[in-house]
C-alpha cells in the first residue's frame, strides 16, 4: 500500500508538473522525473533498445551520471535529446537522480553475441599490449563496476557500447573551451578495431 | 642479493651516461627529440630493434591512458602511480619484475612482457624527463608528522629515515625510486602490501621498514611525499 501511495504521489506530482528547477528536489518530483527517465532508459533503467540503443543507467556511478548530465548541458557531449532533458534539471535534482540510478540493480538485458565473450574478456582484463590498448580493468575495475567519474560498464547494452566506442571523438569532448575526462578514453577507442570493440562490448554486456 | 652491488654499479653507469644526453629537458617533445638522437646514435645498445620515435610516442600515449596526463598518476580503479620524474633504473627494474612475475600485477605483466629492452630504455628515459606538478592528494594535516618520519625515521621502531635512501628531496637515485609527488593512495597501498606484491631485485631492503611502520605513520609519510615537487 505504501508503494501505491508513493506511485499516486509521483503521478500527482507529474500531473501538477512540479517545477524541475525548484531549489529542493522533493521526493515526489524526483519520482516523477525518474519515471520520465525510465520511459526511454527502461523500466528499471536497465537500458532499452529504442530507435538508438539507450544506455543502462542502473548501478551507474553517481559522479559519472552527474558529469554526463553536465556534459550534455555544456555541449561537451553532443546529444540533442539529452540536452533538452538535462538543461531543465536543478543541481539538487541531478544529484537525487544520480543517487537513485546508482541504487538500482536489475539483471543485464543481454542479447550480445555469446561467441565474442571470451575474446572480450581477454581484452578487458589484459588489454592488447602489442596494439597499445590498455586493459579496461585498470580503470573500470575487474568487475567493470567503475568508480567515481569512471563509469560502470557491467550490464551495459551491447549496441550502445559499440556505438560509443566507434563514435567516441565525434560525440564526447566536443567543447574545446572545456576539455574533460573523456580525453582519457580517446586513444583507447581510436586504437580498438571493430571486431575488438564488438568483443569487449559483448563481454561486459553480460556482467552483473 | 649477491648480484645487488654489481647491478647497482652497472645501472648507475648506464643511468649517468643516459642522463648526460639530456640537457634537463622538461617537455615531452624535447625528451623525445633527445631520445631519437640517442637511439639513432646507437647508445641504447640494441640498435637493430630500436623503436622509432613514433613507436615510442605511441607507447607513451598508451602508458598515459592509465598513468595520467604527463604520467602524473591517476586514480583509476586502484591508484595508478606517477611515473613522471621516476628514476630510469627503477622503472627498468620494475618492468622487468612485472615480466618475470617477481612483482605481482596482472595488468602490468601484460604491459611489460611485450616491451623490448630498447623500448624499456626509451620509455624510462622519457618518463624520467617529465615534470608535471604533483596531484598532491594527501591530507594536509598529516604532512608535518610525515615530514618528521621522512627526515628522522622512527628510531624506537627501528624505522630508518626515508631520506637516507630516497634523498632529502625524495627524488630517489638509480634503483631507489623517486617518491616526490607520488599518489597518496598508491604509497599507502604499496607500504601496506609490500611483501605480498614485491619480490623483485632490492625490494627486500624495504620489507622491514614497511613492516615497522604503523598505519598512521604510513599515511603521514604518504601525505608528506605526495606534495613534494
Amino acid at each position: 500500500m505504501r508503494l501505491h501511495g508513493g506511485l499516486h504521489i509521483a503521478l500527482l506530482a507529474l500531473l501538477l508538473a512540479a517545477p524541475a528547477h525548484a531549489e529542493n528536489a522533493s521526493r515526489g518530483s524526483v519520482q516523477a522525473k525518474l519515471s520520465y527517465c525510465k520511459d526511454c532508459h527502461g523500466a528499471s533503467a536497465q537500458g532499452f533498445r529504442g530507435y538508438f540503443p539507450i544506455p543502462r543507467l542502473a548501478g551507474q556511478q553517481t559522479e559519472y551520471l552527474e558529469n554526463q548530465l553536465r556534459a550534455f548541458i555544456e555541449h561537451r557531449r553532443t546529444n540533442n535529446i539529452m540536452f533538452n532533458v538535462a538543461h531543465t534539471l536543478s543541481p539538487a535534482m541531478v544529484s537525487a537522480l544520480a543517487e537513485s540510478f546508482h541504487a538500482l540493480n536489475p539483471p543485464p538485458i543481454g542479447g550480445a553475441p555469446r561467441g565474442l565473450v571470451e575474446e572480450g574478456r581477454k581484452i578487458f582484463e589484459d588489454g592488447v599490449p602489442d596494439d597499445n590498448i590498455a586493459a579496461c580493468a585498470a580503470c573500470h575495475g575487474p568487475d567493470a563496476t567503475g568508480t567515481g567519474e569512471i563509469p560502470r560498464l557491467a550490464g551495459q547494452l551491447y549496441p550502445y557500447l559499440v556505438k560509443e566506442l566507434t563514435n567516441w571523438g565525434k560525440e564526447r569532448g566536443q567543447n574545446p573551451s572545456q576539455p574533460d575526462t573523456s580525453a582519457i578514453m580517446s586513444p583507447v577507442a581510436h586504437s580498438l578495431s571493430k571486431s575488438q570493440i564488438e568483443a569487449v562490448a559483448a563481454y561486459v554486456s553480460y556482467l552483473k | 642479493m649477491r648480484s645487488r652491488g654489481q647491478n647497482c654499479v652497472s645501472a648507475s653507469h648506464q643511468s649517468i651516461s643516459l642522463r648526460s644526453n639530456f640537457a634537463h629537458p622538461t617537455r615531452l617533445g624535447v625528451a623525445l627529440a633527445a631520445l631519437i638522437a640517442l637511439v639513432s646514435g646507437g647508445a641504447a645498445g640494441a640498435a637493430n630493434d630500436a623503436p622509432t620515435g613514433q613507436e615510442v610516442q605511441a607507447k607513451l600515449t598508451y602508458c598515459e591512458v592509465c598513468h595520467g596526463v604527463s604520467a602524473q598518476g591517476f586514480l583509476g580503479f586502484s591508484p595508478i602511480p606517477r611515473l613522471a620524474g621516476q628514476q630510469v633504473a627503477y622503472i627498468r627494474n620494475q618492468l622487468q619484475g612485472f615480466s618475470e612475475k617477481k612483482r605481482a600485477n596482472n595488468i602490468m605483466f601484460n604491459v611489460g612482457h611485450v616491451l623490448s629492452p630498447a623500448m624499456i630504455t626509451a620509455l624510462a628515459n622519457s618518463l624520467h624527463d617529465l615534470n608535471p606538478k604533483p596531484l598532491g592528494n594527501g591530507p594536509k594535516d598529516l604532512v608535518d608528522a610525515g615530514k618528521q618520519i621522512y627526515e628522522q625515521g622512527v628510531p624506537s621502531a627501528n624505522v630508518l629515515p626515508c631520506a637516507t635512501c630516497h634523498g632529502a628531496d625524495a627524488k630517489g637515485s638509480d634503483q631507489f625510486p623517486r617518491l616526490a609527488g607520488q599518489l597518496y593512495a598508491y604509497v599507502i597501498l604499496q607500504l601496506t602490501n609490500w611483501s605480498k606484491e614485491r619480490a623483485e631485485h632490492n625490494s627486500d631492503i624495504m620489507a622491514p621498514i614497511a613492516r615497522g611502520l604503523t598505519d598512521a605513520q604510513i599515511k603521514a609519510v604518504a601525505a608528506y611525499v605526495s606534495y613534494l615537487e
